[in-house]
């Protein structure tokens, strides 16, 4: 079986994977921690999985599959425990959020892995601002292309997931008046953006050989797309999406992912075309401006709204699919944050006003995450 | 020639302010070539200059400099005792009891295993358990300057800084009732052994507790600007160096103490963003010629053995129990390993609690006081340098920015 081969998987299952700081509860700045963290962690039998990134700083836990929301959530909490609980032990704080506000990046230090070590050495600075926090979802395909189809059909939703998770606000000590500053760290990447407009697997497979061949790529790591199939999985993979600062809200954006899935590609309302994304870049440019407040021009009709807006209809048009998903109490968290315009971003801000302290912040954050606040 | 009276005499008067100028200037030119050429701690380099212009070498340092340079001095010590105190999370301790016990036992160990040497060469129990309590204390200005020179993060930099600032703070209380012990002859008194020591640990801990109210009070009050809470925070440390020497208490404990309680009474988090950085290194730095300029070079082959049981003992006292409970508080033993050899350095405060026992005890002085002082000496140069080695093997030091 060659790399690129599809590996199906059950339809519809989910997987998530979140990339967290590890912070220095003193000054609440990043810290130097992952290994010793996770070399506690080998051995405690904890469930999902919990590997080192590209520094020191991060740390990703990520769940196995599954199928509905409740014990994807339940997981989420199981290994967070455990994380916490490891993190005490060293006096470190763990927290989400998709960008640390304040860290000076030459300080961050390379994980001793050869790829990073190779990732760092081709980037250069990109490498260390790449200390930047997401969250993954995966959700399982019976084919290739069947995940073409969703990779495409689902990039109309981006915008939705860009403002609904945005929690980086701050980057180098000041508001940078985005929701998400991460994704403009995401965008200096050169392979990164969209998959081409493929609807097959086998051209899909034929376009990565012909750029392997070219030696723009090694492997389908290379792509830092907004979503990108994963053959060795059988999955998508949305990317787009900042670390929320608690699992419950990244349980619940994964549980929306699965249900906007669902509908796709039962219902296959859209048709895979290079007009898809004629507003693409200005939506998601949109939605990491000005988040939820931001505005969604819908490609089809070219009719303009507020991205508010489209996710409530979005979500009132998922409700059989939520209901036959058992997904129906996370997608009512969905619209409640829509209608309120209560991102993490907002929460960030909102906190900073009163502490007036970015350091403070990220303690807050902190005890947000360790599910105490 | 009278016209030309505004020139000045020849050569022309040195103030005090061009040698400490001068001294300021070899040291960091020093630290730099040391950090350059040899890619060792510039610390060595601060000592080596100190050393080589003190009394033992050029004489260019005497007492008279050495009282000019006081102020600066306490200044340094104490943004370095603050902050270090403020660095020991209490908390932590609690969350992970282990690291308390490899403390206490770390200390313990070292105190008996420098005692049995010490009496293994027929030297008196009295003096020998001075010397045991010397060995105690990790020199807090080199862990400091080094972790902060390094830009070191991470385990071992965290637990060489906390067991650093406890078996300090173990050393001033120790060393305040061995006072009361060393008198020699008839002066063993109630107040001497009791009282006297009681004064000094409590009264210590209610001045650090009252200014540090002051200073989150002060914060309180004025807001989170960097610059003013920096300046308050150093005005307050001052004060503290002042208030204890007026009123004759422990300075370095009611530093360390500042920083504790400063951390452990901050429910608003004040302290969260506030920064050193580099403001204090001037000062730093001239503690540590200061340093260099009073080691002693002199009597080395009749003390050698003697100071080579002692270096041993402490090396050992030190590695044994944090080596042990390794896997009990949560870190790789090649980690452990390194964080005990962190804690080799010994410095300024190990020679200011030798003088205040030697003052003490003639007798003492005349026991062990050149074995002790080329100890010292040695653990102040090969400290830094085990230090560096430690948090550069563990990963934990920054890369150099050329």
């Amino acid at each position: 079986m060659s790399r690129m081969d599809f590996g199906a998987s059950k339809a519809l299952t989910m997987g998530i994977e979140l990339e967290l700081q590890i912070l220095n509860p003193r000054d609440c700045d990043l810290t130097h921690g992952a290994g010793d963290l996770i070399r506690i962690l080998e051995g405690s039998g904890h469930p999902g999985d919990i590997k080192p990134e590209i520094t020191e700083s991060m740390i990703e836990i990520s769940t196995g599959i599954h199928e509905c929301y409740d014990t994807a959530l339940a997981e989420l909490r199981t290994i967070r425990d455990a994380l916490v609980a490891a993190a005490k032990r060293l006096n470190l704080l763990v927290a989400g959020s998709g960008a640390h506000p304040f860290q000076r990046w030459n300080e961050r230090q390379i994980y001793d892995k050869p790829r990073f070590r190779q990732i760092s050495e081709l980037y250069g600075y990109l490498a260390k601002q790449f200390t930047i926090f997401g969250q993954h979802v995966h959700i399982g395909c019976t084919d290739g292309d069947t995940a073409m189809y969703l990779t495409h059909a689902m990039s109309r939703y981006i915008p939705h997931f860009i403002a609904l998770a945005a929690s980086s606000p701050y980057h180098q000590g000041t508001d940078t008046s985005f929701d998400s500053s991460r994704l403009n760290s995401v965008y200096a990447f050169p392979l990164s953006g969209r998959a081409p407009v493929l609807d097959r697997w086998d051209a899909f497979v034929a376009y990565f050989e012909k750029m392997r061949a070219a030696r723009v790529v090694e492997s389908m790591k290379d792509f830092y797309w907004d979503i990108r199939p994963k053959p060795e999985y059988g999955t998508i993979e949305v990317r787009v999406f900042d670390t929320p600062l608690t699992v419950d809200k990244a349980a619940a954006l994964a549980a929306y992912v699965q249900a906007l899935a669902r509908y796709l590609l039962s219902e296959r309302p859209l048709a895979i075309h290079e007009d898809m994304y004629l507003a693409y870049t200005y939506n998601r440019f949109q939605a990491c401006r000005f988040g939820l407040e931001g505005l969604i021009i819908d490609p089809s009709t070219h009719e303009h709204r507020p991205l508010h807006e489209d996710i409530a209809a979005t979500v009132g048009r998922l409700s059989t699919h939520a209901e036959q998903l058992q997904s129906t109490a996370a997608l009512r968290l969905i619209a409640g944050w829509a209608e309120t315009r209560a991102n993490d971003a907002a929460w960030m801000r909102e906190h900073f006003r009163r502490s007036e302290s970015l350091a403070d912040l990220m303690w807050q954050t902190g005890q947000l995450w360790s599910g105490a606040a | 020639m009278e016209q030309l009276s505004f020139l000045p005499a020849w050569p022309p008067d040195a103030t005090p302010l061009a040698w400490i100028a001068v001294l300021l200037l070899a040291a960091i030119i020093a630290g730099e070539s040391v950090r350059r050429s040899l890619r060792a701690s510039r610390v060595i380099g601060y000592l080596a200059v100190g050393a080589l212009l003190g009394p033992a070498a050029a004489g260019l340092i005497d007492s008279g400099t050495t009282s000019q340079l006081r102020i600066f001095v306490d200044i340094a010590v104490g943004m370095l005792l603050f902050e270090l105190g403020q660095r020991v999370d209490l908390s932590w301790l609690r969350r992970n009891p282990s690291l308390l016990a490899a403390s206490i036992l770390e200390a313990a160990l070292t105190f008996m295993l420098v005692y049995l040497a010490m009496t293994w060469f027929g030297i008196r129990p009295a003096t020998a358990a001075a010397a045991a309590l010397i060995a105690l204390a990790t020199s807090p200005a080199v862990v400091m300057t080094v972790v902060k020179d390094l830009r070191a993060q991470g385990q071992v930099s965290e637990r060489v800084m906390l067991l650093t600032a406890l078996n300090t703070a173990y050393a001033v209380i120790g060393l305040a009732l061995m006072v009361g012990l060393l008198h020699d002859g008839n002066e063993r008194s109630l107040a001497a052994l009791v009282l006297h020591p009681l004064y000094l640990v409590a009264g210590s801990l209610l001045l650090a507790g009252v200014l540090a109210m002051v200073m989150l009070n002060l914060l309180r009050l004025f807001g989170r600007r960097p610059a003013f809470q920096f300046s308050a925070t150093v005005s307050l440390v001052l004060l503290t160096v002042a208030a204890a020497t007026m009123l004759k208490l422990s300075v370095p404990l009611a530093l360390l103490l500042l920083g504790v309680f400063g951390r452990l009474f901050d429910h608003e988090r004040h302290f969260v963003s506030l920064r050193f950085g580099e403001t204090a290194m001037l000062f730093v730095v001239l503690l540590f010629a200061l340093a260099g300029a009073s080691l002693e070079f002199s009597g080395w082959a009749t003390a050698l053995p003697l100071a080579l049981a002692f270096v041993g003992a402490r090396l050992l006292g030190k590695a044994a129990p944090i080596l042990l409970l390794s896997g009990a508080s949560s870190l790789a033993l090649r980690k452990s390993a390194l964080v005990s050899l962190g804690l080799t350095p010994m410095s300024g405060l190990a020679l200011l609690m030798l003088h205040e026992l030697m003052q003490r005890s003639p007798s003492l002085a005349a026991e062990i006081g050149s074995a002790m002082f080329l100890a010292i000496t040695m653990l102040a140069f090969a400290g830094p340098l085990a230090l560096e080695f430690a948090l550069r093997r563990a990963g934990e030091a920054a890369e150099e920015v050329r």
